[in-house]
């Protein structure tokens, strides 16, 4: 919850002011509401703006990694290929604990090894605007742990009845704000209130996974032949939702788009999903995960196990995002919680 | 600003039909870093508009030219074999960790090749053969569907001939066919191994992986001295896109070549 001092106070006006100035330098997106669901969009007016909700349909990661990117373009009879790397400035409003913790870890991942140009030139022209959230049924960040953002934000706003507590958490954000919006002390009142707030969000948790986080990693080595894969994947559609909603799933298909005119084209990048069932299919046609059971449980491996080592982190951030959008209704926690009662009976 | 996707041209030298499904070509690329390279490795191979695909290196290293032999099965690598000499051809690599020598050193080596297997196992040959004297008794087994799908046979006298003894089989005979009739792990008990001092090295088709390490197990030959070199699905090379994944391993980085007691406890690895 912090101190009072690493807090100031930003009044509804000047929250208007930010935006309204962030919108004259930058492309902004925030979470407002699209058909009835909260999820992120652009924004042309902060009253569009809809803070506190509970989490967005689809994550953030398409403003860094978008579903479909061009990473060269090509001429045929030339044979040329020419980078595109494409970013502009922006600023994403309303990103939650869940989803800041997920772009650091996204951040992590496009760094490593061979850095991705297109990922990082579009992070490094973004200003993160975090924001408290309100859980639902499905929301588990508190068991990982995640439930609160302490850094990978620029500004982080907590909604009081009127007005925001604000944190900054770079110079950019400090500069913005300094630029942008007029910040005072938080009164005793204020800030009483923000604590109330953060202890009803904390009890407002419904799912939670059985084991502390740190085990995880270990309880999913020992259930690679566990029952829970074989009943989920009987379920499984293979429908590829779990990994367009998740925030960390990163992995993406390569291939060429010919134009009309069958003289140009582009290399592109598309979102690839490793619940879909061509995923691990060589050309010859062995498939070296045939079974959707085969595909979760490298899916749920993913998140709590496979990168663990790599990262020193879980994959999953417990959004729950995955499980709301599951047509069959597989649950991450419920699964997750199975193999915890599995490896405790063994 | 640079990307590692940009690929970087070669030129087709000679492009030979050498099966009914596999054509070898010789490529001298633009930039001549692209000829350091381990066997074992590969390169991601493309032209504009068929995309790219893993393509594993046939030439021994230290080679003016670089090998590829590529079969064809579906646009890309059919879009290839229609290169001649002078045409370009795009590549990207070398990619991942390729066989260490100097690891194999002082040692007895059993290949064991099924299928295209061989076109990465012969970059290794060469090289092995390269410096025979370092290494101990070579025998390679090496099978294939027909006697029609062997590859490179018109260069196994010459590898017979520097040290190695050479064991042909195929699955199917045909009338001229003289050698042995069955798959590899058929010639694998006729192998004189010694123990301690052998080590075995696996190229081929997904299915040959389980059979041929449980004939080298009965050897004598345990996870310590067994390589395997995986073929995965992929898309980057750069250990991102998550398509050759294994466990916590990225194929295209961390292998494709790994000795077996590295995928210890990985279900999905062989």
């Amino acid at each position: 919850m912090g101190n009072v001092n690493d807090f100031k106070f930003l009044s509804e006006r000047g929250f208007q002011g930010l935006v309204k100035g962030l919108l004259k330098e930058l492309k902004v997106y925030g979470t407002i509401v699209k058909d009835g669901f909260p999820a992120f969009g652009e924004i042309s007016a902060p009253e569009e703006l809809v803070l506190s909700s509970t989490p967005t349909h689809l994550s953030a990661k398409e403003f860094f990694f978008p579903q479909r990117e061009v990473l060269l373009k090509f001429n045929i009879k030339t044979a040329a290929f020419s980078p595109v790397i494409e970013s502009v400035d922006q600023a994403i409003i309303g990103m939650h604990p869940c989803d800041i913790r997920a772009l650091s870890l996204m951040d992590r991942v496009f760094a490593a090894g061979t850095p991705d140009p297109n990922y990082l030139s579009r992070r490094s022209k973004t200003l993160i605007i975090g924001s408290d959230c309100m859980p639902d049924d499905y929301c588990f960040c508190k068991s990982l742990g995640n439930s609160e953002a302490e850094s990978g934000f620029d500004i982080f706003l907590h909604a009081l009845g009127k007005g925001f507590l604000v944190r900054t958490g770079s110079d950019k954000g400090r500069a913005a704000l300094l630029k942008y919006a007029k910040l005072r002390a938080p009164s005793t009142k204020e800030f009483r209130e923000f604590q109330g707030l953060c202890l009803k969000r904390d009890s407002s948790f419904k799912a939670k996974v059985d084991a502390p986080p740190a085990e995880l990693p270990s309880i999913y080595a020992k259930s690679d032949e566990s029952k829970v894969w074989q009943k989920i994947g009987a379920i499984c559609t293979g429908c590829g939702s779990c990994n367009n909603v998740c925030p960390t799933c990163y992995c993406f298909d390569v291939k060429d788009e010919v134009k009309a005119s069958l003289a140009e084209g582009e290399r592109v990048r598309n979102w690839d999903g490793c619940t879909l069932e061509d995923f691990a299919k060589v050309a010859g046609g062995h498939n070296f995960r045939k079974t959707r059971a085969e595909r979760l449980r490298h899916r749920f491996n993913r998140k709590f196990r496979y990168l663990s080592s790599t990262f020193d982190s879980l994959f999953c951030v417990g959004c729950g995002r995955c499980s709301r959008a599951c047509l069959v209704k597989i649950n991450i926690v419920e699964v997750t919680n199975e193999l915890v009662s599995e490896c405790h009976n063994k | 600003m640079e990307t590692p996707y940009q690929p970087i041209a070669g030129t087709v030298e000679r492009s030979i039909r050498v099966s009914e499904k596999e054509r070898l070509f010789s490529v001298i690329p633009s930039d001549p870093t692209l000829l350091k390279y381990r066997p074992g490795q590969f390169y991601m191979v493309g032209l504009p508009g068929y995309g790219e695909a893993p393509i594993s290196i046939t030439s021994g290293p230290g080679e003016a030219l670089i090998e590829l032999c590529v079969r064809a099965v579906g646009n890309l690598t059919n879009a290839l074999h229609s290169l001649r000499k002078g045409d370009k051809i795009w590549l990207r690599g070398p990619f991942g960790r390729g066989f260490d020598l100097e690891e194999l050193e002082g040692k007895d080596l059993v290949f064991v090749a099924g299928g295209i297997g061989i076109v990465p196992m012969r970059s290794l040959l060469k090289a092995v053969l390269g410096r025979r004297e370092k290494f101990g008794r070579l025998t390679l087994i090496y099978g294939s569907r027909s006697p029609d799908e062997l590859l490179f046979s018109e260069e196994m006298d010459g590898w017979r001939a520097a040290g190695m003894d050479v064991k042909l089989t195929v699955d199917r005979a045909e009338p001229l066919w003289k050698g042995n009739v069955g798959v590899v792990t058929t010639l694998i008990p006729k192998v004189e191994v010694a123990q301690k001092n052998t080590v075995g090295v696996i190229i081929g088709p997904p299915v040959m992986y389980r059979f041929v390490i449980l004939s080298l197990n009965a050897k004598g030959l345990g996870p310590e001295d067994i390589f395997v070199s995986l073929e995965r699905r992929m898309k980057c090379g750069l250990g991102k896109c998550g398509h050759c994944q294994i466990n916590s391993l990225y194929i295209c980085q961390c292998g494709p070549v790994f000795r077996m007691s590295e995928l210890k406890g990985m279900v999905e690895a062989i």
